[in-house]
């Protein structure tokens, strides 16, 4: 299974790109250690974590497909 | 970018005609409220900013967008229609990167509706923006 992970605002400046593809990951607290691991430097930030474009604030189980987004503070307007 | 609540570069006079233009069709309304966000020049540190760079979560931003205007809606019981747009890419100072339009059956909830639509679209909406200075240096906002 891949899930494919989206980096916005300061977070995509840092880690150098937008989105990164992560096979076999079981869950959210799964994926943040992975993205942790390949980008460390993210610790640093405050971010919510988005799934399928719903803000999620528990450690929930992945599937195949699915969208998750790493989102610093929102600052529009 | 061009979605239905998203626009790539600044908002222009003709988009903002465009939208005015079809408040003829709006008959069930008395009020219209109009919200317009414009670029700053703002100086720090000796720097003045020339333009802000945003960028959005299109699929997400699609979604709230949504959800802004049914909560408008329900909050509102006299508001009748909510647009808005926000602009993606770079935005010089001195232009709009952000319209909205509340029409309501009365003056004052088109007026508090519009204010309200403004404050959940910075709340809500998946939008980060970077100040971009005439050094050519950077500093994302919060």
């Amino acid at each position: 299974m891949e899930v494919k992970v989206l980096f916005f605002g300061v977070l995509a400046e840092v880690t150098g790109t937008n989105f990164k593809n992560f096979r076999d990951v079981k869950s959210i607290g799964d994926l943040k250690l992975r993205i942790q691991d390949d980008f460390p430097e993210v610790v640093h930030y405050n971010y919510r974590i988005s799934l399928n474009n719903e803000i999620i604030n528990t450690d929930l189980k992945l599937k195949d497909g699915d969208e998750v987004a790493l989102m610093p503070p929102f600052a529009g307007g | 970018m061009v979605t239905d609540y998203l626009i790539n570069g600044p908002i222009t006079k003709k988009v903002i005609c465009c939208f005015l233009e079809k408040i003829d069709e709006k008959t069930n309304s008395g009020g219209h409220s109009v919200f317009l966000g414009q670029v700053r020049a703002d100086e720090f540190n000796g720097k003045k900013v020339t333009a802000i760079e945003y960028s959005a979560y299109e699929g997400m931003v699609m979604v709230e967008a949504d959800k802004i205007k049914a909560t408008i809606l329900s909050e509102f019981e006299d508001a009748k229609s909510i647009d808005f747009v926000h602009s993606t890419g770079i935005v010089k100072a001195g232009e709009i990167s952000l319209f909205v339009l509340v029409s309501a059956g009365h003056r004052y909830q088109a007026i508090h509706a519009c204010t309200k639509t403004v404050e959940l679209i910075k709340e809500k909406l998946p939008v980060w923006k970077r100040e971009i200075f005439d050094d050519d240096s950077h500093e994302w906002k919060q």
